[in-house]
């Protein structure tokens, strides 16, 4: 009985942590419509600068607070002004794909600053535990719970009685209407991307405390975590947020209580799938209503696609085909291998995001599906690598649409979401289930790639097995593209509620565009774990996911040609340049960054 | 063909379609007047499955169809057009109006789940001569379709729609629904937006379009085009039914005159009246 | 067509605006005279509620001048142009649902900072709104149409402006709230605030306007004094009886 006492105590701790993030993200939400994707790098930066503060400054704790909280409002502040306020005017997928570039950029100047490793972090305070009931309670836990409760309170007479504050909850409601009574709306956002930076930092501080360690990964999770919160409670909605926390905590806590430890993020994100699928509105939203009309797709920007003729693809594809016929180095074929795979995965991504325009966060999961059943599929049961790809390319269609689906309802900022979170469920799964994917030991010894009983171990023959294969992808996709396929997926993109007026289906559309998408990836990454010949649950990560994002914004949204320049370039062009590892996704923020802002339809333009 | 009963949508305290009820016979016109915000566009929504009512039923050629969805309501024939105008931007005006044959397409029709959806997949990819002669079919019949708007929209064919004017967005909108061949043509406000010339064209089509049989519900605030057109006017004002009939009865009724013209019409009859 | 005259508190001159590659102003030339109600009459997609929105700030023109007491309105913000002394009554009321209708009509007072001043002026609107009295601290998302309209006007009036844009105030409302309106239109009129309203409803518009415009696709078709326009039958040929009109 103690023990659930404790879970509960625990629970509601990490709720009020989990709050102190979400309230942030729903103070943005509902002033600017935007899913800050950069609130977690804030929480990092926060716990960095907490960490700085008590190891190298031996700050007292209140003063630690406070340092933490401005130094992270002041973070705050200057994505507000130079990240996003640009995109003011631009189309609604920029700013979202703004805050996905900033926290790469945040997270990589934290990781080149103070180095990748985990710090401790102490919590400067005496470490005794009282008994409460049949529990225990720490100073921490009732610090935690302090700094929740006051930063809940002064948010409330903040928006109660200060006439800022009535400004943010006027521009929330109404925008425009706010605008009419003189309330300047980038004030607006600086004070509420100021008060949610400090929230966050603060928490990712206290947090640092609780487990007395900091790390880089901490970002991406916190900014889940708060998400999660954030839809449970309603998009938007500030007590709905704090409601959203709590109760996440207490899931998770209780989950853990059942399950075990490594259980904990799957519970936090299956509520979050469960929600977003039956009551996409939050547990507390009631008004169904259809969505204002458009005069023209306005999710996507318009653009007139740069046509490049047939016969010139032709001779550039003669001229990739020809090269290892010349004395190039293996490290050139290398990456041009590389940047194939990354080409079949942006073929994927470009098709679902681009085409249907369904921005998916989580592609990497795809590959991950790909290359466990080819792996598994060549090693358990022996079946030839050839057809073993082509296993991992259909169990990733079908195993990927399936678990995609639940997204199929959603739009905008909520697909990403959604498929982010899909995206981490695949990797948990991977992690817990052991008996099948070995679990964090990972899948060691795979065969290297073969074709009809011939090995292929050459350079020359990986480059051109896999060019080739990425080629023939291309062109079928290329060929869907001019079917009524391709017609109607990008219908859908543009307006789907006329495109359900003509009779599209948009599960059923959505789901071949997974379908198509999910084979392409699902070979990408089979032959990946052949090349690699051992692959784990971290394989294929988020930042894979983000750099094909990445790679499909450069190319263009939806274009194929643009999908694999942009794999040359982001991947070659490092190369060449020799750029050190750990800047690589530092300048993969920031090439996201200046595209969204300054070419948003990408070099080749949407199609 | 089309029967509304007592149909009902709330939202929060506002009832902005209030027990409505509506019959239109086969190849008839019946025109939806009434102030902005009297529930038009609502109303066209519950039919068209984009919206679901509180109460009430509709039915569509004998069969119950109340929250269908859009997409099975296109499936039986029901087209309609938006207000503001929903075209497909990035698409191109071919595009546009092909997508209102999307319901026709061969590819399309096989039911069974996953099995039906894989074919349509296999169908794109190898496209058949069969597939191949059917979209060229299509395609000389959008043009058919564009070259009813004569000069308007021929020429831009290859461009995409968000390059358009207004109006021709608007006649884009009105070809993709009659690519659908539909059985009922549902038109939100077709000439909004369109000076005298382009609304006298669009007068001219619609007569057309009736003439040929086809059953129309029309929402339009050009009351010169109502009379001329429509079998029968119904005026709605907050959410309600307020009169139905022919063209000239409706006019002179004077709740309809104090709701929809303005009151301002009626103090000027009262004037003339005294006079 | 009239220009600007020297008593013009706002004028737009030549004002051409565009969506994209769609235009929606030709030239369009508007002067509301100061102490004068104007009226813009047109039927949906005419380009009526983008004059409002060049107005607040909320549209750019591509060209084209906007003046208000003769200094130029073109580059400011809308919060600039609201301290100018222009308050607008939005289409569809537009309030803060989820405020309360104290909240929502105090907020119109935003660009203030007369406390004493802005609570007498509350107690103005509830005599001039009498009915708001009993509903002060309820959700304003909560009120019927005719209610909600009382509580934009309220709003719109508390920041004192020197003129008063609307977006079909009458949209919606049953005939008693109607006349209601119209009346208080007059009222605020009457008390020297210029208004500038944009309306469907063109034969009760012009019960109460000085002068009024015909806007037709982004052009203006007719324009006079409201007087002459009301027994204009151009003015419904030009845009409720569509096609003779041509």
């Amino acid at each position: 009985m103690s023990s659930w006492l404790d879970y509960t105590i625990n629970g509601l701790i990490v709720g009020n942590v989990y709050a102190l993030v979400a309230v942030g993200l729903a103070l943005i939400f509902g002033v600017s419509r935007l899913i800050n994707f950069a609130q977690g790098s804030i929480y990092l930066v926060g716990a960095y600068i907490g960490w700085v503060a008590v190891v190298q400054l031996h700050t007292p704790l209140p003063l630690t607070i406070i340092v933490v909280a401005a130094a992270a409002a002041l973070v705050g502040l200057i994505i507000e002004r130079f990240g996003l306020r640009p995109l003011q005017n631009s189309v609604r997928i920029a700013p979202l794909l703004a805050t996905i570039g900033i926290s790469f950029v945040l997270d990589q100047l934290v990781m080149l600053t103070f180095s990748p490793n985990p710090r401790a972090l102490p919590s400067q305070l005496p470490d005794v535990r009282f008994q409460v009931g049949g529990g225990t309670i720490g100073p921490l836990d009732l610090l935690i719970a302090g700094v929740g409760i006051t930063s809940a309170l002064l948010l409330f007479v903040f928006l109660r009685y200060s006439k800022l504050g009535w400004a943010v909850r006027a521009a929330s409601q109404d925008r425009d209407a706010a605008m009419q009574m003189g309330v300047d709306v980038n004030r607006v956002n600086q004070a509420v991307f100021g008060i949610a930076a400090a929230l966050g930092g603060v928490s990712g501080m206290l947090v640092g405390m609780y487990y007395n360690q900091i790390d880089t990964a901490m970002s991406l999770q916190a900014t889940l975590k708060g998400v999660v919160a954030e839809v449970v409670g309603g998009a938007g909605n500030v007590p709905g947020a704090v409601v959203g926390s709590l109760l996440l905590g207490l899931v998770e806590s209780y989950g853990v209580a059942v399950f075990g430890t490594s259980y904990r993020n799957l519970f936090a994100f299956l509520l979050l799938v469960v929600v977003l699928v039956l009551r996409p509105n939050g547990l507390f939203a009631s008004a169904r209503q259809a969505p204002p009309e458009p005069l023209t797709g306005t999710f996507i920007a318009p653009s007139r696609p740069v046509r490049i003729p047939r016969w010139a693809l032709a001779v550039a594809a003669a001229i990739f085909a020809i090269l290892p016929l010349f004395p190039v180095s293996f490290y050139v074929l290398q990456t041009l291998i590389n940047a194939w795979l990354l080409g079949m995965l942006a073929l994927s991504l470009t098709l679902v995001a681009g085409t249907i325009g369904q921005v998916s966060l989580g592609h990497a999961a795809l590959l991950a599906i790909g290359a466990y059943t080819s792996a598994l599929l060549s090693l358990t049961f022996a079946v030839p690598v050839g057809l073993a790809i082509i296993g991992g390319g259909l169990m990733s269609a079908a195993l990927g649409t399936t678990l995609i689906s639940p997204s199929f309802r959603l739009r905008g900022h909520y697909v990403s979401i959604a498929t982010l979170a899909i995206g981490e469920i695949v990797s948990l799964v991977i992690l817990n289930w052991e008996s099948v994917t070995r679990g964090p030991i990972g899948i060691s010894g795979i065969p290297p790639l073969s074709l009809f009983g011939y090995d292929l171990i050459s350079p020359t023959s990986i480059y051109w097995f896999s060019l080739s294969v990425m080629v023939v992808l291309a062109l079928l996709q290329g060929r869907l593209l001019t079917s009524h396929l391709g017609r109607s997926f990008r219908a859908i993109r543009d307006d789907d509620i006329a495109a359900r007026a003509y009779g599209l289906s948009l599960n059923r559309y959505k789901s071949l565009a997974f379908i198509f998408g999910g084979f392409a990836a699902g070979i990408s990454g089979g032959i990946a774990a052949h090349l690699y010949s051992y692959i784990n649950h971290e394989t294929f990560n988020t930042q894979q996911s983000i750099l094909a994002l990445t790679v499909v914004i450069l190319g263009g949204l939806g274009n194929v040609v643009g999908a694999i320049l942009g794999s040359v370039a982001l991947v070659g062009l490092p190369e060449m340049f020799r750029i050190a590892a750990e800047y690589r996704i530092l300048i993969y923020g920031i090439v996201l960054l200046l595209l969204v802002r300054f070419r948003p339809q990408g070099l080749l333009g949407t199609i | 063909m089309l029967s509304l009963r007592g149909l009902t949508r709330r939202f929060g305290g506002l009832t902005a379609v209030d027990a409505i009820n509506l019959d239109l016979a086969k190849g008839e016109l019946v025109s939806i007047i009434g102030p902005n915000g009297a529930g038009k566009t609502t109303l066209f929504n519950l039919v068209t499955g984009l919206d679901r009512p509180d109460a009430g039923a509709v039915q569509f050629e004998g069969q119950g169809i109340t929250g269908l969805s859009p997409e099975r309501l296109a499936a039986e024939g029901i087209a309609r057009t938006f207000q503001l105008g929903r075209v497909f931007g990035n698409l191109s005006v071919m595009d546009n109006v092909l997508i209102g044959a999307h319901t026709r397409l061969r590819a399309v029709k096989p039911a069974f789940p996953v099995i039906g959806p894989l074919l349509e997949l296999g169908l794109a990819l190898l496209r058949p001569a069969s597939v191949k002669a059917e979209e060229e079919r299509l395609r000389e019949e959008v043009k058919a379709i564009l070259a009813r708007f004569g000069e308007r929209l021929l020429p831009r064919v290859d461009q995409p729609a968000y390059s358009l004017s207004y109006a021709n967005r608007r006649r884009v909108e009105i070809a993709r629904a009659l690519a659908l061949k539909p059985r009922l043509l549902l038109l939100d406000e077709p000439t909004a937006g369109m000076n005298p010339t382009e609304t006298a064209e669009m007068q001219a089509l619609v007569a057309e379009l009736k003439a040929e049989g086809l059953t129309i519900l029309l929402i339009e605030h050009k009351l010169e085009m109502v009379m001329r057109l429509s079998d029968r006017v119904i005026v709605m004002d907050e959410g309600k039914k307020i009169a139905e009939g022919l063209g000239e009865q409706v006019r002179s009724d004077p709740k309809v005159i104090e709701a929809y013209l303005g009151h301002g019409l009626s103090g000027t009859a009262e004037q003339e009246s005294a006079a | 067509m009239t220009n600007a005259s020297p008593e013009a508190l706002l004028a737009l001159s030549n004002v051409n605006t565009f969506y994209g590659q769609a235009q929606v102003h030709f030239d369009l030339s508007i002067s509301v005279a100061r102490g004068h109600i104007v009226c813009l009459l047109g039927g949906n997609a005419s380009g009526k509620s983008t004059t409002m929105k060049i107005i607040l700030g909320l549209v750019k023109p591509r060209s084209g001048e906007v003046t208000f007491d003769g200094a130029s309105l073109v580059g400011l913000t809308t919060p600039q142009i609201v301290r100018r002394g222009i308050a607008s009554v939005p289409e569809a009321r537009r309030l803060f649902a989820e405020m309360s209708v104290r909240e929502n009509i105090l907020m119109g007072a935003f660009v203030r900072n007369d406390r004493e001043a802005i609570a007498q002026d509350l107690d103005r609107m509830l005599t001039l709104f009498p009915k708001l009295g009993q509903r002060l601290s309820q959700r304003a998302g909560s009120l019927s149409g005719g209610e909600q309209q009382m509580v934009a006007m309220a709003r719109a009036l508390m920041s004192r402006p020197r003129m008063i844009v609307m977006d079909e105030p009458t949209m919606g409302l049953s005939p008693l709230y109607v006349d209601r309106v119209l009346e208080l239109i007059r009222t605020i009129n009457q008390e020297g605030v210029s208004v500038f309203m944009v309306e469907q409803n063109a034969s009760l518009a012009l019960e109460i306007a000085h002068e009024a415009y015909v806007l037709q696709t982004g052009k203006i078709v007719l324009s006079g004094p409201a007087r002459a326009l009301k027994d204009d039958p151009r003015v419904r040929d030009a845009y409720l009886g569509g096609s003779e009109a041509a």
